[in-house]
Parts: structure tokens; C-alpha cells; sequence
């Protein structure tokens, strides 16, 4: 395994497989690893959302309580999951764009079987009592140091990458993967430091949690979901983007903004009013980036949508793409003190929280492996159908999802603000949205089970061999890599 | 002081710095110039404009069910 290297006068050819094939290992390893994290998390959301409508569903150990299931499945999903495929495909990305082969893949290996350890360890801890209760935080304060630890490997291969590119052009989407890479590590230790270090106490750990836990969204899995579209959407339709002023403006007006928009989390909360126009502030801002995507993404796609029933990639990073739209604007919207008042404390915020971390984020992410999978293994995806029902499964299920539980925090915020309504009556009355909620679950759940499927049988190269490899050799994972 | 405010204002100055660092270095280096350019950048002799690079498992040819492109 070797360190950085660029590349002389290859053709493009062998440059490709030659970078795509020295990130086979880490990056296979970081999605495999994220695929096992998402059925993990996939199971114990469905046990957490039958609770709500069920609550003597599974009600007889103490370790499958429902604060105890919910807050583990939220760290699977964000330290599982999503971050584990996001540093996979921020590996790839990098390299690709850089043109130059993947750095220190022993410690990045090393590194993913160290994080899996974090993320089993911490969720061990939580199921047996020993949360933090410090949301998006929950990992007893000792793992952090692991995860800050590969944090380092991944930055420092990242920056090595970016310091021995053949391109001197810095594509936009290495502006935003920067933005995560060397960002959101920094938050992280700063969080940690401030909540577990005991310096942040009562309004101001709460303060710093939110401000914290917004910005795992905003300057974590935001800047690489992006990033991935800024490079995949073009890349399958074959045109550039419309605008390339557009999206640089909207990374650096994002940089600028979505880190001052997590304290609207706590309006209405008992901190200095400043605290939260100044969040309510960011997050109106928030309009500027959001629109350029928009306006960027609308127009690129624009006369090629019949594309979509071509390319399973493509399905899946537009509707992504709209969906960090829809939440996006939603989420400016409902920082105002108005909507707040009514959204605030219901599953309305709920359906919000995971349009972002799933319309958007995963969206992205299962586009991005449908991409890159193939081109570092040598193979086919072995079934359309089962993509077909892992894209429309997860489709209608999100959709569902968000429709349900946006619909009922509206009508439940209302009731929770009427003093002529009983608490318990308010509660009776959200139980039907609550069952779409576990109905949508299944439908996630079935689309997750075709894409494990799927993968499995790619990354044991049971596909069928394409027939010229645009990029790695067959014989990458069988110790071709380096 | 307490080694976590070290930390606290390490990170706090570290995070600016290199927000503030990589939009000089843009400006300097010209990424800010040539828009069309940059955004062609992605694209080479073996994937060029106009090449389809992703379709279902089995397809004969993806750019030939391109549909509505020009």
C-alpha cells in the first residue's frame, strides 16, 4: 500500500484504474460496514416506532426501552451508517478529483475497523444503560477520542491527496468535501470538549448540543452530499453544470451561514433572545446556498429526466437533490418564532430531521455506491429488479414517512397549543400517523433488505464481470490494490 | 489556563483559520476565474461531454436510451 502518488503522462485510461483501484479496500470496507450499520439501525427503528403507537411491544427488558432503542439507532444511523458511507465516498471522490491514487489505505482500513469498534461499543453502552442522554452525543465521552483519532487518518489522507493533485483546478465538490473533512472534526472535539469537559452547563450544554447536532447535518453530512451530486450528476448525464459560479457561491454562502443556524432548536427555550435570532438569522440566510443548488441542480437535469429510468444512480442523487431542497426551505421556514410555536416538540420535526439525514442524505449515498461500487470491484449490480425495489421502496417510504408525521405534528402542535385540549386526547389523536410511521418503516425496511442484498453479492463479486472495465480490474479485491 | 480552553480556543481559531485561509488562497491561486473551464474539469478523452457513465445492470448501451438529450 503506498503513499500519495501522481500520475505523469498515462492515458486517462489507466490513471482511473489505477486510482480506483487503490481505493478498493478502504472504501469497499467503509460500505460494507456502512450497509451492515444500516440494517442494525433499520430494526431498531422499527422497534422504537412500534413502541410509540405499541408501548408494551417488547416492554419486558430494560435494554430494549424505548430511550434506550431510539438514541441507538439515531448513533447507528449517523455514526454507522451515514458517516461510514459519506468517508467512504469522500475517499473516492477526493481521489478521483485529484487524480492521484488513495494515501495510507492500511490506517484507513485499520481505521474503519477501529470506528466499527467505536460505533458497537457505544451502542452496547447506551442499550445497557450508560448514555450520555447529550443527543447525537449519546457514546459514553471515551469513544470520542476514537473516532477523533481516524477523524485525523481521514483528514490527513484527504489533505495528501489535495497536495499531490495532477488537476490544478479545485472542482467545487472538493470545496465542499474540504468543508466536512476539516470542519466537522474540529466541531466534534469542540462539542465534546465543551458538554463532557464540563464547561458547558444547564442553557449553555444545551446551547452547544444543538449547536452541535445541527451542524452534524449542516457541515458533515451536507458538504458531502453535495459534494457528491456537484460531481455525480454531471458525470452520469455527461454535461457540465449550468452554473459553475452558481455552486461555488453556494458553497461559500454556506460555509458562511449554516453554522449559526442550530440555536432556532431551543426558540421559545430559556436563553438570551440574541442567541436565537442569531440562529433564526443563519437559518433564514440559508435561502442563498439553497437556491443556488436548486436552481443549479433543476437546470442541469433540465431535458434529461428521461434519463432517469436509465441510470439507478442518477434515481436516486436527484431525488436527493430535491428532497435537500423541500428541507432545506422547510427548515428556514420553521426557524421563524411563528411556525416554531406550533412545530416545535411534535413529530413534525421528526419528518424534518429525517428528510434531511434520509431524503437527502442516504439518497445520495445509495446513488453514490450504485456509482462507485462497480467501478472498484469489476462488477455488475446482479438485479435491476432489485434495484427497482430498493429505489421505489425507500421512495414511497420516506414519503410516506414525512407525509404522515408532517401532517400530524401540524395537527398536534395545534392541539398542544389549544389549553381546551387534554394532553392524552392530543396523544390519542397522532396514534394514526404514528402507524404510517411504522408502515413506512417496512417500506424502508424491504428497500434496505434488496440493497444489502444487492451489495452482498457485489462485494463477494457475484455480479457479472463488465465487460471492459471502465476503471479497476477485475482482480482489485482479490489483492490487486496499490 | 485549563488545558480545555486550550483546546476550546485551538479549535475555535483552527475552524476560522481555515475558512479564512481558503478563500484567499482561491482568490490568489485564480480558482475564482474561468468558470466554464472549472466546470469542464470533470470531463476527459475517455468520459467526455455528452457520455452517459451510469445505467442499469444489463443495458446494451446507455446512451442510446438517452431519451430527450440533445
Amino acid at each position: 500500500m503506498n503513499a500519495a502518488a501522481s500520475f505523469g503522462a498515462e492515458p486517462t485510461v489507466a490513471w482511473r484504474a489505477e486510482v480506483d483501484a487503490s481505493c478498493a479496500y478502504p472504501v469497499v470496507a467503509f460500505f460494507v460496514s456502512a450497509v451492515f450499520w444500516l440494517l442494525f439501525g433499520t430494526v431498531l427503528a422499527l422497534v422504537a416506532s412500534i413502541k410509540m403507537h405499541t408501548p408494551g411491544f417488547l416492554s419486558g427488558a430494560e435494554w430494549l426501552t424505548f430511550g434506550r432503542v431510539r438514541p441507538v439507532h439515531l448513533n447507528t444511523m449517523i455514526y454507522g451508517w451515514g458517516s461510514m458511507a459519506g468517508i467512504g465516498t469522500l475517499l473516492w471522490l477526493q481521489a478521483r478529483l485529484s487524480r492521484v491514487r488513495l494515501p495510507l489505505q492500511l490506517p484507513l482500513v485499520v481505521g474503519c475497523a477501529l470506528w466499527n469498534v467505536g460505533v458497537a461499543g457505544g451502542s452496547i453502552a447506551i442499550l445497557t444503560g450508560h448514555g450520555t442522554s447529550v443527543e447525537w452525543l449519546e457514546f459514553p465521552y471515551g469513544w470520542s477520542f476514537l473516532f477523533a483519532g481516524i477523524f485525523v487518518v481521514v483528514m490527513a489522507a484527504s489533505l495528501m491527496m489535495f497536495s499531490a493533485r495532477r488537476v490544478g483546478h479545485v472542482y467545487v465538490s472538493q470545496w465542499y468535501l474540504f468543508g466536512s473533512v476539516l470542519w466537522f472534526p474540529f466541531l466534534y472535539v469542540m462539542a465534546n470538549a465543551l458538554i463532557h469537559g464540563a464547561l458547558a452547563r444547564g442553557v449553555v450544554q444545551a446551547a452547544t448540543n444543538w449547536w452541535f447536532a445541527h451542524n452534524v447535518l449542516g457541515l458533515w453530512f451536507t458538504p458531502i452530499g453535495l459534494a457528491t451530486v456537484y460531481y455525480l450528476l454531471p458525470k452520469v448525464l455527461g454535461r457540465p453544470i449550468h452554473s459553475y459560479y452558481l455552486s461555488l457561491l453556494g458553497f461559500w454562502t454556506l460555509a458562511l451561514f449554516y453554522n449559526w443556524a442550530g440555536t432556532h432548536h431551543l426558540v421559545g427555550g430559556p436563553l438570551p433572545a440574541w442567541l436565537i435570532t442569531v440562529g433564526i438569522v443563519g437559518s433564514v440566510m440559508m435561502f442563498i446556498p439553497v437556491t443556488t443548488v436548486a436552481v443549479n441542480h433543476h437546470m442541469t437535469m433540465k431535458g434529461h429526466f428521461a434519463l432517469l429510468k436509465v441510470s439507478p444512480t442518477l434515481r436516486f442523487i436527484v431525488l436527493g437533490a430535491m428532497s435537500y431542497t423541500v428541507v432545506s426551505f422547510q427548515g428556514s421556514l420553521q426557524s421563524l418564532r411563528t411556525v416554531n410555536e406550533v412545530t416545535h416538540f411534535t413529530h413534525y420535526t421528526i419528518a424534518h430531521a429525517h428528510l434531511g439525514v434520509y431524503g437527502f442524505f442516504t439518497m445520495v449515498m445509495f446513488g453514490a455506491i450504485y456509482y462507485i461500487a462497480p467501478r472498484l470491484t469489476g462488477r455488475e449490480w446482479s438485479s435491476p429488479r432489485l434495484i427497482k425495489v430498493h429505489f421505489w421502496g425507500t421512495a414511497l417510504g420516506m414519503a410516506v414517512y414525512w407525509l404522515g408525521l408532517t401532517w400530524g405534528g401540524i395537527l398536534q402542535g395545534l392541539a398542544m397549543d389549544n389549553p381546551d385540549v387534554a394532553f392524552l386526547d392530543v396523544v390519542r389523536h397522532t396514534l394514526p400517523y404514528l402507524w404510517s410511521r411504522t408502515f413506512a418503516g417496512i417500506l424502508l425496511a424491504t428497500g434496505h433488505v434488496a440493497f444489502a442484498v444487492l451489495a452482498w453479492r457485489m462485494f463477494t463479486l457475484k455480479g457479472r464481470r463488465l465487460p471492459e472495465p471502465a476503471s479497476a480490474p477485475s482482480a482489485v479485491l482479490a489483492g490487486g490494490a496499490g | 489556563m485549563s488545558p480545555i480552553y486550550a483546546v476550546v480556543w485551538g479549535t475555535v481559531a483552527l475552524f476560522g483559520a481555515t475558512a479564512v485561509y481558503g478563500l484567499v488562497w482561491a482568490i490568489r491561486t485564480g480558482q475564482m476565474r474561468g468558470f466554464g473551464r472549472g466546470a469542464l474539469s470533470i470531463f476527459d478523452d475517455e468520459e467526455p461531454v455528452g457520455m452517459v457513465t451510469d445505467a442499469f445492470p444489463g443495458s446494451i448501451d446507455a446512451s442510446e436510451d438517452a431519451g430527450d438529450r440533445p
